[in-house]
């Protein structure tokens, strides 16, 4: 295992790789996906809605909706399990740390932050490559993804699907496929875009994933426990 | 000046009421006599025999050839629109004027239903409606009778079952096959399946549209039937599992296997390779309970607890953040 590469631009600011190529292009495809299936998906969902109804027409009735959904579900489960094999070949390889699994640590940087928040501690947890919020919203958006894909593969192929599981699998897949992906949106909505975007210390928006670069002091400051590996001769000083 | 003009007006239609058993005993005095058939319709006291036959006016009437009695019937028809003109406009978009147009004389025209000389206040008695739609289509009328609901007016006289008329309409029925008609069903059936005090009443369940409307199906078709496009697909309405015509009472199957081999047979008429273990995700018309579909209901009330609990903790996590951020100074470096 080899740590992230260190880049020096010519003003002399060091700049540390977060994201690899195709990590930042997963990234975009996410967002591409999740935008298509949220905008075909809530007004099935939500037909009551006016401007959901709206929408509906905009997009050309149910009957366009459900292929272009149905389309771009296929191509980001495709890019689930590709992400999946990526990891399960990294661990076979040992070329991949899961620096984003949760450990008991991250449950301790909770309940610390959380002191912080109150004033009962004077500094914010010291987080590592990633801290727990962005796993928490990691690890959901994978759960998410892959009960998303599964149920998808149900409702989409229901006769298929009972010949592997009790008919009960069809109904349980629809209310988890319609709220699951009310819950993903409002993660989204609400953690997300506050995380990358609102949050005083990245506002107006962390480039980061798009980039794939950080500079030292950000690093610093967000995660101190990887920047005093990466660069030791600093912690004495 | 208003005033005056609406009374010179209501005197001279008042003359003309009164007027009009005179002038019609004229015609009586060669066209039958002692029937009072026309006196005792609806039009009697209104109308004049010249308002509909306006072209025998004059006397000796003028020679005119009909092929037959249908012929002048159908000549004289438009002869409603004059009064009747709503009714009559929706009518043009009946499939009875589709197929009149066609060729076939036999289709229905105003007179088939509401009588000539006889007309009637329409509705006066349901039964009556039956029975008019059955002069043509007495084959159905046959598989009605033996249904839940036409059993329960023949037998019963029961007056909440539906007639012809409440599901197809009275003046623009659609053809049957006609793509609205079938999306639209839930709303037909839902009249009276949605009505929970009228079902009550029957003891039947009172879930039956929302269940059927929170299934893929129910759903679907609402879609369908709010959006502007014009969609073909066919998705299950109620009538394609429960019968058109021969609606029957699910008590008629003795047994539990019985009622869900006959869910097999409705499903396979779209799933082409249904299986029982495929028919059992159609929950019937109930909602999910722990004991009759325990997957479902632990999925429906996970999602019920987990989405707001998540979304409050999300919230104050944010809120403590900003709140710490703000009034204590960031600690972080930029």
């Amino acid at each position: 295992m080899h740590g992230p590469k260190i880049i020096h631009d010519e003003n002399g600011k060091i700049f540390i790789e977060r994201f690899s190529l195709i990590r930042r292009i997963e990234h975009i495809l996410i967002i591409l996906a999740f935008l298509i299936l949220a905008i075909t998906g809530m007004p099935q969902k939500f037909y009551e809605t006016a401007w959901l109804g709206d929408l509906m027409d905009l997009i050309g009735g149910l009957d366009r909706a459900r292929t272009i959904h149905h389309l771009t579900g296929i191509l980001f489960s495709i890019q689930l399990m590709l992400h999946l094999l990526y990891i399960v070949i990294g661990i076979a390889l040992k070329k991949i740390s899961l620096s984003l699994l949760p450990r008991m640590q991250d449950w301790r940087d909770l309940s610390s932050s959380i002191k912080y928040y109150f004033g009962y501690k004077k500094t914010p947890p010291q987080y590592d490559t990633f801290d727990y919020k962005q796993k928490f919203e990691y690890v959901s958006i994978l759960s998410a993804a892959i009960i998303m894909s599964i149920s998808g593969i149900v409702l989409l192929a229901p006769v298929f699907a009972t010949t592997f599981f009790s008919g009960q699998i069809v109904p349980a897949a629809r209310i988890a496929h319609s709220n699951e992906a009310l819950l993903a949106i409002l993660l989204i909505l609400i953690w997300h875009i506050y995380g990358a975007h609102f949050a005083p210390e990245t506002f107006p928006m962390d480039k980061t994933i798009f980039t794939g670069l950080i500079n030292k002091d950000d690093l610093k400051a967000k995660h101190p426990l990887e920047y005093n590996r990466l660069f030791p001769e600093d912690k004495k000083n | 000046m208003k005033l005056l003009l609406s009374i010179f007006i209501s005197s001279f239609t008042l003359s003309l009421m009164g007027e009009s058993s005179v002038l019609n005993d004229s015609c009586r005095n060669c066209h039958l006599p002692q029937d009072n058939t026309f006196h005792s319709s609806a039009h009697g006291p209104k109308l004049l025999c010249t308002d509909c036959h306006n072209d025998y006016g004059g006397f000796p009437h003028e020679k005119r050839h009909f092929e037959n009695k249908r012929q002048y019937s159908l000549d004289k028809v438009k002869t409603c629109q004059r009064c009747h003109y709503s009714h009559y406009t929706r009518a043009l978009d009946s499939v009875h004027y589709v197929q009149l147009k066609a060729g076939n004389l036999d289709a229905a025209m105003c007179t088939d239903c509401h009588g000539h000389h006889d007309i009637k206040r329409p509705g006066a008695t349901r039964t009556d409606i039956t029975k008019r739609c059955a002069k043509c289509h007495d084959d159905i009328d046959k598989v009605y009778r033996q249904s839940i609901h036409g059993s329960a007016m023949a037998n019963e006289n029961n007056q909440d079952v539906p007639v012809c008329t409440d599901c197809h309409t009275s003046h623009e029925i659609k053809e049957h096959n006609d793509s609205s008609f079938h999306i639209n069903a839930y709303k037909t059936c839902g009249r009276c399946h949605g009505d929970q005090e009228k079902m009550e009443r029957y003891g039947l369940n009172t879930n039956i549209l929302t269940s059927y409307l929170d299934d893929f199906h129910g759903a679907s078709n609402r879609i369908y039937s709010q959006q502007k496009q014009h969609s073909e697909k066919l998705i299950a309405a109620c009538y394609d599992c429960h019968g058109v015509h021969d609606i029957k009472s699910k008590k008629e199957s003795q047994t539990h296997e019985e009622a869900r081999a006959k869910i097999v047979q409705m499903c396979k008429k779209c799933h082409l390779n249904a299986t029982p273990s495929f028919s059992n995700a159609w929950l019937s018309h109930y909602p999910p309970t722990l004991k009759s579909a325990p997957l479902v209901w632990l999925v429906k009330w996970f999602y019920r607890i987990m989405i707001p609990l998540a979304i409050i903790g999300l919230i104050l996590h944010i809120l403590l953040h900003i709140w710490r951020a703000s009034s204590r100074g960031d600690r972080l470096k930029k």
